[in-house]
C-alpha cells in the first residue's frame, strides 16, 4: 500500500469517528433538551393566583397577609363578571316565572298531565338552582307537545311548549359558558366547595388559563356537511349573546385576564418536596423522589457486598475450569435478560415463595439482582487491573491470601468499582418493569424515614409513575407538565449518578497514585 | 478518607437514631390493586382517607381486574377493584386458599364507544359494533362514513372492561343460544383507558372503548342503539354497553376497620360528590 493511500484511509478513519461522536451528541441534546425545557415548566412557570391559594391551602407555604391583598384584587376584578352571569340569569328566571301562571292552570286538569305538571312545578321557583329549573322544564317539552295533538288539549299548550325551547336553548350555551368559566375560575364565591382539589381551584398555570380563555371566546365543533371527514370549526361564543347580559363579558375578560388571575413567575421548588393532590393533578413528587431513593440505595445494599465477593471469588481463589467458565457465562447472561424477567421473579420467588409483602424491600431485592451481574463484571475487571506486581509484594512480605485482598488489592481496585456501583444505581433508578410487581404504587403516603417503617410499603417510585402518569391516568393531556417535570427530575438523578462516578474515581486514583 | 468515613458514620448515626424512635409506632397499610377504570375513584378515595386519617398509608396500583383478583387470591392486597365481577374459576383457586370475596359495587359505569371526533359518524348499533369488531365490516363507509379502513383498538384481555365489552357487545344469540365472538386478529390490543383514549384522539380512523371517567372533548363517543351515554342513561339501562364497578375484599370487612371505612366510602355524600366529579356514577343518588 502507497504512503499516501494510507494517510488517506487513516485520515477518513478519524472523520467517521469524529462525525460519529458529533452525531451522538447531537442526538443527546435532540433528546434532552425538550425534556429539561418542558421538564423545567413543572417547576418554573407563570403562576396565577390560584396556585399561590392552593399551596398555601394545602402545603401552608407563602405569605398569607400578601395572598389575601392578592385574593380580594382579583375578586373585585372577578365581580364583574360574576354580576353578568347574575344579571342573565335572573332574567331568564324571570322569563321561567312569567309561565309559572299557564303551567299552574294546566296543572289543575285532572288528567296524566296536569298531575305531572305539577309536580314539576315544586320544583320551579327562586330558591331553585336555576340550571336544574330548566332542566325540569325542558324535560317537559316532548310530553307537551304529545299531548298537545290529543282533541281535548287546551288551545295554549304550543305556546307554552315553544317558550320553553325559547328559554332552554340559550340556557344551554349559557350552562357550557359557565362550565368554562368554572374550568378558569374555579367555584364562584358562595357556591359550595367541592370534594375533588381539581374542582376546588381555578386555572393555576397561566398557559393553561389563556387555554381555557380561548375556549371561552370560541366554540368548538366540528362540520360533517362537507363529504369524508369532519373538519374543525371555531365560532365566537359572543354570537350566541347578542343582546343579553352576558355580550359585555367576553370584552371585560379580554381586557382584565390578568386582573382576575393575577399570573406571576414563580419557582414551585415545593414540585421536589410535597406530595401530590389530587393524583399528580397538583402538588409534587416528593413520594415518587423518596420512593426512587429507597429503591436505589437498598438495591445497592443487597447487590454491593454479594457482587464484590463473588468477583473476588472469581479472580482471587476460583481455579481455571469448566464449572468456572459456566458461572462466569451465567453471569454474563444474566447481565442481558430482560428486565421485566426479573420483575417476574421477583414476583414469583420473594412475593410467593417467600410471602414478603409487595413493599420495598422486595423491589430492593429485584433490583439487586438485577445490577448484581454489572456490579460483579466490573469489580471483576477492576480487581483483574491491578497489577501482578501488587501481589507479589504483599505476598512476600508474608501477608496472608485474605489480608493481600482486603488491604492491597481491594483498595486498588476501589475506583473502578466504585464506578460500576454508581453506574448500576443509575441503572437502578431508572427500571421499570422489575418493581410494577414486587414495589410500585400509583397513590401512596410518601415513605418514612425510617426504614423499619418503609421496607414493607408499596411506593410510588418515578420510573413507574411517568409510566403511569402518561399512559393511565384519566386526565394525562392535561399534566404535561408533571410527566416532562418527573422524566427531568429522574433523568437528573441518573445524569448527577453518572457525574459523580466520575469525578470520585479520577478523585481517587489521584489519591492512589499520590 | 477520613471524611468518607465521618460520613459514614453519620449516616450510621442517624439510622440508629430514626430506627430507635420509630420502632414502636406502625402505621396501617391498606392495599389495593387492580382495575384501571377503578383506578381514578381508588386513588380520589385514597387521598381523601388518608387526609382525614394521616396514620393510614393506603396505596393504590392499577394492573388491570385480572391482576387484582390474583392479588387478592394470594392476599397481596387488601382490596382488588374490579371493573367485573369476578369468574368461576378465580372464586375456585380464592376459596381454594381460604379467601371469601365479597363484592363491593362502588359506582356504574358505561363503556362509550370513542371514534375521532373528526369521524362523521355518529352512532352504531350493537350489531354493528360486533360487526367492525369481529372484522365483518372494516371500512367506515359501510356504516355510513367517509371511505376509510376502520383501526379497531380494544383493551388487553387481562382487562375488565375487555370482558364487560365481550360480553355485553360480542356475545349474541344466534338460533336461541349465546355464541361468543372473537375479536379479529388485526386488532389492537392496549394496556389502559388512558391509553385507548390516547389511540383514538390521534388516529382519525379508529374506535375503541374506554371507561365513562376517561372521556373528555378529545374523543367522540358514539349513540349506541341510539342512546348517548350519559349517567342518567347508564345507571337506567337505556344504554346497552353499562356494568357495575367492584371493589372485592376477603370476606366482608370487619365493621368499624379501615376496610369497611374504604370500601363504604362511596356511600358517603362526599364519595358520591367524588365518583360524580370523577365522571362516573354514583350508585345511590339516582
Amino acid at each position: 500500500m502507497r504512503i499516501s493511500t494510507r494517510k488517506l484511509l487513516d485520515r477518513s478513519f478519524s472523520s467517521v469517528g469524529v462525525i460519529s461522536i458529533a452525531l451522538m451528541g447531537l442526538i443527546l441534546l435532540v433528546i434532552l433538551v425538550p425534556i429539561f425545557r418542558k421538564g423545567i415548566g413543572a417547576l418554573v412557570f407563570e403562576a396565577t393566583v390560584e396556585h399561590r391559594r392552593l399551596i398555601l391551602d394545602n402545603f401552608d407555604h407563602g405569605d398569607d397577609l400578601e395572598l389575601a391583598a392578592e385574593i380580594k384584587s382579583a375578586r373585585e376584578a372577578r365581580q364583574p363578571v360574576y354580576e353578568m352571569v347574575q344579571a342573565f340569569e335572573s332574567r331568564q328566571q324571570a322569563k321561567i316565572d312569567s309561565l309559572r301562571p299557564d303551567l299552574e292552570t294546566l296543572a289543575e286538569r285532572d288528567d296524566s298531565m296536569g298531575r305531572l305538571v305539577a309536580r314539576r312545578l315544586k320544583r320551579l321557583g327562586p330558591d331553585e338552582d336555576f340550571l336544574e329549573q330548566v332542566e325540569t322544564i325542558q324535560q317537559l317539552v316532548p310530553r307537551l307537545r304529545e299531548y298537545g295533538d290529543g282533541d281535548d288539549a287546551p288551545k295554549e299548550i304550543a305556546a307554552i311548549s315553544s317558550g320553553i325551547t325559547r328559554i332552554t336553548s340559550q340556557t344551554l350555551a349559557f350552562a357550557e359558558l359557565k362550565e368554562v368559566l368554572y374550568d378558569l375560575l374555579g367555584p364562584a364565591p358562595g357556591e359550595p366547595m367541592p370534594q375533588l382539589t381539581r374542582k376546588q381551584y381555578g386555572q393555576t398555570r397561566w398557559e393553561k388559563a389563556r387555554e381555557t380563555i380561548d375556549h371561552l371566546f370560541f366554540i368548538e365543533r366540528w362540520d360533517y356537511s362537507g363529504p369524508g371527514m369532519g373538519t374543525l370549526v371555531r365560532e365566537p361564543r359572543v354570537e350566541q349573546f347578542r343582546e343579553t347580559e352576558i355580550e359585555p363579558l367576553f370584552a371585560y375578560v379580554e381586557g382584565h385576564a390578568e386582573a382576575m388571575l393575577q399570573p406571576r413567575w414563580t419557582l414551585y421548588w415545593g414540585f421536589l418536596t410535597d406530595k401530590p393532590l389530587d393524583s399528580h393533578i397538583f402538588g409534587g413528587i416528593y413520594p415518587e423522589l423518596i420512593g426512587t431513593i429507597y429503591l436505589t440505595l437498598g438495591a445497592i445494599l443487597f447487590a454491593v457486598p454479594i457482587g464484590i465477593i463473588a468477583a473476588i471469588y472469581f479472580t482471587e481463589y476460583a481455579k481455571a475450569g469448566r464449572l468456572i467458565s459456566f458461572l462466569r457465562a451465567c453471569v454474563s447472561t444474566l447481565a442481558g435478560v430482560p428486565s421485566i424477567v426479573f420483575g417476574m421473579f421477583g414476583l414469583a420467588f420473594f412475593l410467593n415463595v417467600w410471602q414478603l409483602p409487595k413493599g420495598v424491600l422486595a423491589g430492593s431485592l429485584t433490583l439487586a439482582l438485577l445490577i448484581l451481574p454489572v456490579i460483579i463484571r466490573a469489580s471483576e475487571e477492576a480487581i483483574r487491573s491491578v497489577p501482578h506486581t501488587y501481589r507479589e509484594a504483599a505476598l512476600s512480605l508474608g501477608a496472608g491470601r485474605w489480608r493481600t485482598i482486603v488491604t492491597v488489592i481491594l483498595p486498588a481496585a476501589l475506583p473502578g468499582i466504585l464506578t460500576g456501583i454508581v453506574i448500576s444505581m443509575g441503572r437502578a433508578a431508572g427500571e421499570t418493569a422489575p418493581i410494577i410487581f414486587t414495589a410500585a404504587a400509583s397513590v401512596a403516603a410518601p415513605l418514612s424515614l425510617n426504614p423499619l417503617q418503609a421496607w414493607d410499603q408499596p411506593t410510588a417510585a418515578l420510573s413507574w409513575n411517568i409510566y403511569n402518569l402518561c399512559t393511565e391516568h384519566e386526565a394525562a393531556d392535561e399534566i404535561r407538565h408533571v410527566q416532562f417535570g418527573m422524566v427531568a427530575v429522574l433523568i437528573t438523578v441518573v445524569l448527577a449518578l453518572n457525574l459523580f462516578a466520575i469525578i470520585l474515581r479520577a478523585r481517587i486514583a489521584k489519591k492512589l497514585k499520590g | 478518607m477520613k471524611r468518607m468515613k465521618h460520613v459514614v458514620s453519620m449516616i450510621v448515626s442517624v439510622f440508629l437514631v430514626s430506627t430507635s424512635a420509630g420502632w414502636a409506632q406502625d402505621s396501617v397499610k391498606l392495599v389495593l390493586d387492580g382495575s384501571t377504570t377503578v383506578g381514578p375513584v381508588a386513588k380520589a378515595f385514597a387521598e381523601y382517607y388518608m387526609e382525614k386519617n394521616p396514620d393510614v398509608n393506603v396505596t393504590v396500583n392499577e394492573s388491570g381486574s385480572g391482576n387484582g383478583a390474583k392479588s387478592l387470591i394470594n392476599s397481596t392486597c387488601d382490596v382488588a377493584n374490579m371493573s367485573r365481577f369476578m369468574k368461576v374459576t378465580e372464586f375456585s383457586a380464592a376459596v381454594d386458599k381460604g379467601v371469601l370475596p365479597v363484592a363491593h359495587v362502588v359506582a356504574m359505569d358505561g363503556l362509550p364507544v370513542l371514534v375521532h371526533p373528526s369521524n362523521p359518524v355518529s352512532g352504531l348499533t350493537i350489531g354493528q359494533i360486533r360487526d367492525i369488531y369481529m372484522g365483518k365490516i372494516t371500512n367506515w363507509k359501510d356504516v355510513g362514513g367517509p371511505n376509510l379502513q376502520i383501526v379497531v383498538v380494544s383493551r388487553d384481555t387481562n382487562s375488565g372492561t375487555y370482558e364487560t365489552f365481550h360480553e355485553l357487545v360480542m356475545t349474541h344469540t344466534v338460533d336461541g343460544e349465546s355464541v361468543k365472538e372473537k375479536i379479529k386478529d388485526g386488532a389492537e390490543y392496549v394496556g389502559s383507558n388512558g391509553a385507548i383514549r390516547a389511540r383514538v384522539q390521534s388516529t382519525p380512523a379508529a374506535i375503541g372503548y374506554a371507561g365513562l371517567g376517561f372521556v373528555d372533548k378529545s374523543v367522540k363517543a358514539l349513540d349506541v342503539n341510539g342512546v348517548a351515554p350519559s349517567p342518567l342513561t347508564v345507571v337506567s339501562g337505556k344504554y346497552a354497553i353499562a356494568r357495575p364497578l367492584f371493589m372485592f375484599t376477603n370476606g366482608y370487612p370487619k365493621l368499624g376497620s379501615h376496610t369497611y371505612s374504604f370500601v363504604t366510602l362511596h356511600l358517603t355524600e362526599e364519595g358520591q360528590e367524588i365518583i360524580e366529579d370523577i365522571g362516573f356514577v354514583p350508585v345511590t343518588k339516582y
